[in-house]
Protein backbone atom coordinates (compact mmCIF):
# COMPACT_ATOMS: atom_id res chain seq x y z
CA UNK A 1 0.00 0.00 0.00
CA UNK A 2 1.45 3.63 -1.24
CA UNK A 3 1.55 6.25 1.73
CA UNK A 4 0.15 8.95 -0.18
CA UNK A 5 -3.74 9.24 -1.14
CA UNK A 6 -4.41 8.35 -4.74
CA UNK A 7 -4.89 12.11 -6.05
CA UNK A 8 -7.41 10.99 -8.70
CA UNK A 9 -9.89 9.64 -6.22
CA UNK A 10 -13.00 11.89 -5.18
CA UNK A 11 -12.40 14.78 -2.78
CA UNK A 12 -14.61 13.55 -0.94
CA UNK A 13 -12.86 10.34 -0.42
CA UNK A 14 -9.42 11.77 -0.21
CA UNK A 15 -10.56 14.17 2.52
CA UNK A 16 -11.96 10.72 4.33
CA UNK A 17 -8.68 9.08 4.17
CA UNK A 18 -7.46 12.29 6.14
CA UNK A 19 -9.61 12.37 8.94
CA UNK A 20 -8.66 12.35 11.57
CA UNK A 21 -10.62 9.17 12.23
CA UNK A 22 -9.08 7.47 9.69
CA UNK A 23 -6.01 7.85 10.67
CA UNK A 24 -6.93 6.52 14.18
CA UNK A 25 -7.72 3.63 12.33
CA UNK A 26 -4.68 3.14 10.76
CA UNK A 27 -2.24 3.95 14.08
CA UNK A 28 -4.16 1.70 16.37
CA UNK A 29 -2.83 -1.73 16.31
CA UNK A 30 -6.15 -3.47 16.69
CA UNK A 31 -8.73 -1.59 14.97
CA UNK A 32 -8.44 -2.44 11.53
CA UNK A 33 -7.19 -6.35 12.12
CA UNK A 34 -10.69 -6.35 14.65
CA UNK A 35 -12.97 -4.98 11.68
CA UNK A 36 -11.13 -7.69 9.28
CA UNK A 37 -12.22 -10.13 11.83
CA UNK A 38 -15.57 -8.40 12.61
CA UNK A 39 -16.67 -8.40 8.96
CA UNK A 40 -16.19 -12.04 7.93
CA UNK A 41 -18.10 -13.03 11.49
CA UNK A 42 -21.13 -10.78 10.43
CA UNK A 43 -20.96 -12.30 6.34
CA UNK A 44 -21.15 -15.79 8.58
CA UNK A 45 -24.57 -14.37 10.28
CA UNK A 46 -25.84 -12.63 6.84
CA UNK A 47 -24.57 -15.43 4.42
CA UNK A 48 -25.76 -18.13 6.40
CA UNK A 49 -29.72 -16.23 7.05
CA UNK A 50 -29.92 -15.19 3.15
CA UNK A 51 -29.08 -18.88 2.48
CA UNK A 52 -31.59 -20.14 4.59
CA UNK A 53 -34.13 -17.72 3.42
CA UNK A 54 -33.82 -17.95 -0.61
CA UNK A 55 -33.37 -21.90 0.06
CA UNK A 56 -36.81 -22.12 1.26
CA UNK A 57 -38.09 -19.49 -1.43
CA UNK A 58 -36.31 -21.84 -3.79
CA UNK A 59 -38.18 -24.71 -2.36
CA UNK A 60 -36.43 -26.68 0.24
CA UNK A 61 -37.48 -27.15 3.70
CA UNK A 62 -40.70 -27.44 2.60
CA UNK A 63 -42.30 -28.97 5.54
CA UNK A 64 -41.66 -26.23 7.38
CA UNK A 65 -44.30 -22.80 6.51
CA UNK A 66 -42.65 -20.50 4.69
CA UNK A 67 -43.08 -17.42 6.69
CA UNK A 68 -41.88 -19.24 9.64
CA UNK A 69 -38.59 -20.08 7.92
CA UNK A 70 -38.42 -16.56 5.68
CA UNK A 71 -39.40 -13.72 8.19
CA UNK A 72 -36.57 -14.46 11.34
CA UNK A 73 -33.99 -15.68 8.45
CA UNK A 74 -34.59 -12.03 7.03
CA UNK A 75 -33.93 -10.32 10.17
CA UNK A 76 -30.87 -11.71 11.30
CA UNK A 77 -29.46 -11.37 7.35
CA UNK A 78 -30.51 -7.47 8.12
CA UNK A 79 -28.58 -7.24 11.08
CA UNK A 80 -25.82 -9.36 9.58
CA UNK A 81 -25.53 -7.01 6.89
CA UNK A 82 -25.90 -3.59 9.17
CA UNK A 83 -22.68 -5.29 11.06
CA UNK A 84 -20.84 -5.53 7.57
CA UNK A 85 -21.57 -2.12 6.81
CA UNK A 86 -20.36 -0.71 9.87
CA UNK A 87 -17.32 -3.25 10.08
CA UNK A 88 -16.54 -2.16 5.50
CA UNK A 89 -16.87 1.39 7.04
CA UNK A 90 -13.66 0.75 9.34
CA UNK A 91 -11.88 -0.71 6.71
CA UNK A 92 -12.78 1.17 3.71
CA UNK A 93 -11.82 4.38 5.87
CA UNK A 94 -8.90 3.79 6.11
CA UNK A 95 -7.49 3.59 2.50
CA UNK A 96 -10.61 5.19 0.80
CA UNK A 97 -9.20 6.68 -2.03
CA UNK A 98 -7.20 3.69 -3.28
CA UNK A 99 -10.02 1.30 -2.35
CA UNK A 100 -12.49 3.45 -4.04
CA UNK A 101 -10.48 3.41 -7.43
CA UNK A 102 -10.37 -0.38 -7.32
CA UNK A 103 -11.94 -2.14 -10.06
CA UNK A 104 -13.59 -5.10 -7.98
CA UNK A 105 -14.45 -2.58 -5.21
CA UNK A 106 -16.62 -0.75 -7.62
CA UNK A 107 -17.76 -3.72 -8.88
CA UNK A 108 -18.84 -5.09 -5.57
CA UNK A 109 -20.30 -1.64 -4.52
CA UNK A 110 -22.75 -1.99 -7.17
CA UNK A 111 -23.72 -5.09 -6.55
CA UNK A 112 -24.44 -4.64 -2.94
CA UNK A 113 -26.78 -2.11 -4.32
CA UNK A 114 -28.24 -4.35 -6.80
CA UNK A 115 -28.49 -6.70 -3.62
CA UNK A 116 -30.42 -4.05 -1.34
CA UNK A 117 -32.84 -3.35 -4.16
CA UNK A 118 -33.59 -6.68 -4.67
CA UNK A 119 -34.22 -7.01 -1.17
CA UNK A 120 -36.01 -3.82 -0.16
CA UNK A 121 -38.32 -3.51 -3.45
CA UNK A 122 -38.67 -7.40 -4.58
CA UNK A 123 -38.04 -9.40 -1.39
CA UNK A 124 -40.60 -6.86 1.06
CA UNK A 125 -43.56 -7.25 -1.09
CA UNK A 126 -43.01 -11.38 -2.03
CA UNK A 127 -42.40 -11.96 2.46
CA UNK A 128 -45.85 -10.43 2.48
CA UNK A 129 -47.09 -12.44 0.02
CA UNK A 130 -45.79 -16.29 2.20
CA UNK A 131 -47.65 -15.22 5.25
CA UNK A 132 -50.77 -17.65 5.61
CA UNK A 133 -49.26 -19.92 2.94
CA UNK A 134 -48.69 -23.73 4.31
CA UNK A 135 -45.71 -25.65 4.11
CA UNK A 136 -45.22 -28.04 1.10
CA UNK A 137 -47.32 -25.00 -1.27
CA UNK A 138 -45.41 -24.79 -4.78
CA UNK A 139 -43.10 -21.53 -5.21
CA UNK A 140 -44.79 -19.35 -7.13
CA UNK A 141 -41.97 -18.40 -10.21
CA UNK A 142 -41.30 -14.73 -9.27
CA UNK A 143 -40.54 -15.60 -5.54
CA UNK A 144 -38.06 -18.57 -6.76
CA UNK A 145 -36.21 -15.85 -9.74
CA UNK A 146 -36.25 -13.02 -6.86
CA UNK A 147 -34.38 -15.86 -4.66
CA UNK A 148 -31.91 -17.08 -7.46
CA UNK A 149 -31.02 -13.23 -7.95
CA UNK A 150 -30.72 -13.00 -4.23
CA UNK A 151 -28.70 -15.80 -3.75
CA UNK A 152 -26.20 -14.90 -7.47
CA UNK A 153 -25.99 -11.66 -6.05
CA UNK A 154 -24.79 -12.49 -2.28
CA UNK A 155 -22.34 -14.62 -3.56
CA UNK A 156 -21.02 -12.26 -5.97
CA UNK A 157 -20.33 -9.53 -3.46
CA UNK A 158 -18.98 -12.15 -1.14
CA UNK A 159 -16.18 -13.24 -4.02
CA UNK A 160 -15.44 -9.61 -5.33
CA UNK A 161 -14.48 -8.31 -1.62
CA UNK A 162 -12.09 -11.47 -1.43
CA UNK A 163 -10.87 -10.19 -4.85
CA UNK A 164 -10.07 -6.59 -4.08
CA UNK A 165 -7.02 -7.50 -2.28
CA UNK A 166 -5.69 -8.70 -5.90
CA UNK A 167 -6.31 -6.33 -8.40
CA UNK B 1 -32.05 -27.39 -5.37
CA UNK B 2 -28.94 -29.50 -4.46
CA UNK B 3 -27.47 -29.45 -7.26
CA UNK B 4 -27.42 -25.42 -7.50
CA UNK B 5 -25.92 -24.99 -4.38
CA UNK B 6 -23.38 -27.54 -5.24
CA UNK B 7 -22.41 -25.40 -8.13
CA UNK B 8 -22.56 -22.05 -6.11
CA UNK B 9 -20.49 -23.04 -3.60
CA UNK B 10 -18.08 -24.78 -6.03
CA UNK B 11 -18.10 -20.99 -7.95
CA UNK B 12 -17.13 -19.40 -4.69
CA UNK B 13 -14.03 -21.70 -4.53
CA UNK B 14 -11.43 -19.30 -6.13
CA UNK B 15 -12.09 -16.44 -4.24
CA UNK B 16 -11.29 -19.10 -1.27
CA UNK B 17 -7.98 -20.76 -2.80
CA UNK B 18 -6.49 -16.88 -3.33
CA UNK B 19 -6.78 -16.33 0.74
CA UNK B 20 -3.55 -18.13 1.00
CA UNK B 21 -1.18 -15.35 -0.95
CA UNK B 22 -3.25 -12.42 0.91
CA UNK B 23 -2.16 -8.95 -1.51
CA UNK B 24 1.88 -10.87 -2.61
CA UNK B 25 0.02 -10.99 -6.42
CA UNK B 26 1.25 -7.36 -7.67
CA UNK B 27 4.31 -8.08 -6.88
CA UNK B 28 7.48 -9.52 -9.06
CA UNK B 29 8.95 -12.36 -7.58
CA UNK B 30 11.09 -13.40 -10.49
CA UNK B 31 13.31 -9.53 -9.79
CA UNK B 32 13.79 -9.71 -6.08
CA UNK B 33 15.85 -6.48 -5.19
CA UNK B 34 17.50 -5.28 -1.66
CA UNK B 35 16.81 -2.11 -1.05
CA UNK B 36 19.97 -0.43 1.57
CA UNK B 37 19.71 3.09 2.53
CA UNK B 38 19.11 5.28 5.33
CA UNK B 39 15.02 5.32 6.66
CA UNK B 40 13.74 8.98 5.23
CA UNK B 41 10.05 8.24 6.75
CA UNK B 42 7.76 5.70 8.70
CA UNK B 43 4.64 4.99 8.75
CA UNK B 44 3.90 2.75 11.26
CA UNK B 45 0.30 2.15 10.32
CA UNK B 46 -2.32 -1.08 8.84
CA UNK B 47 -2.66 -2.20 6.94
CA UNK B 48 0.98 -2.38 6.22
CA UNK B 49 3.38 -0.49 7.74
CA UNK B 50 5.71 1.23 5.02
CA UNK B 51 9.14 3.41 4.64
CA UNK B 52 10.49 5.51 1.88
CA UNK B 53 14.18 4.50 2.10
CA UNK B 54 16.77 6.58 0.12
CA UNK B 55 18.69 3.86 -1.55
CA UNK B 56 21.63 4.29 -4.29
CA UNK B 57 19.36 4.45 -7.10
CA UNK B 58 15.81 6.04 -5.95
CA UNK B 59 13.84 6.62 -2.61
CA UNK B 60 12.09 3.68 -2.49
CA UNK B 61 8.48 3.23 -0.66
CA UNK B 62 9.04 -0.36 1.36
CA UNK B 63 5.77 -1.89 2.32
CA UNK B 64 6.22 -4.04 5.49
CA UNK B 65 3.71 -6.12 7.41
CA UNK B 66 0.56 -5.12 9.66
CA UNK B 67 1.31 -3.62 12.95
CA UNK B 68 0.45 -6.02 15.03
CA UNK B 69 2.68 -8.71 13.09
CA UNK B 70 5.60 -6.42 13.37
CA UNK B 71 5.23 -6.17 16.76
CA UNK B 72 4.77 -9.73 17.70
CA UNK B 73 8.18 -10.55 15.44
CA UNK B 74 10.55 -7.53 17.16
CA UNK B 75 9.70 -4.99 15.15
CA UNK B 76 8.38 -2.02 17.04
CA UNK B 77 8.42 1.65 15.52
CA UNK B 78 11.76 1.94 17.46
CA UNK B 79 13.50 -0.46 15.34
CA UNK B 80 12.45 1.35 11.94
CA UNK B 81 12.60 4.44 13.03
CA UNK B 82 13.69 7.44 10.94
CA UNK B 83 17.27 7.81 10.09
CA UNK B 84 18.39 4.30 10.66
CA UNK B 85 19.81 2.21 8.03
CA UNK B 86 17.74 -0.68 6.42
CA UNK B 87 18.61 -3.33 3.99
CA UNK B 88 14.80 -5.20 2.79
CA UNK B 89 14.79 -8.16 0.34
CA UNK B 90 11.73 -7.99 -1.31
CA UNK B 91 10.02 -7.77 -4.80
CA UNK B 92 9.07 -4.44 -6.57
CA UNK B 93 5.33 -3.94 -7.32
CA UNK B 94 4.53 -4.38 -10.75
CA UNK B 95 1.75 -1.14 -10.16
CA UNK B 96 2.87 1.15 -7.55
CA UNK B 97 6.33 3.07 -9.76
CA UNK B 98 9.51 2.67 -6.81
CA UNK B 99 7.42 0.95 -4.86
CA UNK B 100 8.37 -2.51 -2.92
CA UNK B 101 7.04 -5.17 -0.86
CA UNK B 102 9.92 -6.64 1.78
CA UNK B 103 10.03 -10.47 2.11
CA UNK B 104 12.33 -9.46 5.45
CA UNK B 105 13.92 -6.53 6.70
CA UNK B 106 17.55 -6.33 8.35
CA UNK B 107 18.24 -3.00 10.37
CA UNK B 108 20.72 -2.77 13.57
CA UNK B 109 22.09 -6.54 12.47
CA UNK B 110 18.25 -7.72 13.20
CA UNK B 111 16.95 -9.35 10.39
CA UNK B 112 12.91 -9.77 10.99
CA UNK B 113 10.77 -11.77 8.64
CA UNK B 114 7.69 -9.86 7.35
CA UNK B 115 5.57 -12.49 5.48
Amino acid sequence: MMPAVLAEAPQLLIALEQSGLATAIRQSTWAYPAANVGHILALTVFAGAVTVMDARLLGAFAAAPPASVVRPARRAAMLGLLAMLATGFVLFAAEASHVAMNRVFQIKMALVGLGVLNAVLVGRALVAALDGMPAFAPMPARIRLAAFASLAIWLSVAACGRLIAYF
Amino acid sequence: MRRLLLGLALASLPAVAALAHHGWGSYDAAKPVTVAGPIETLKYENPHATLTVKAADKVWTVTLAPVSRMQARGAPPELVAVGKTVSAYGYPSTVEKDEMRAERITVDGKTVEMR
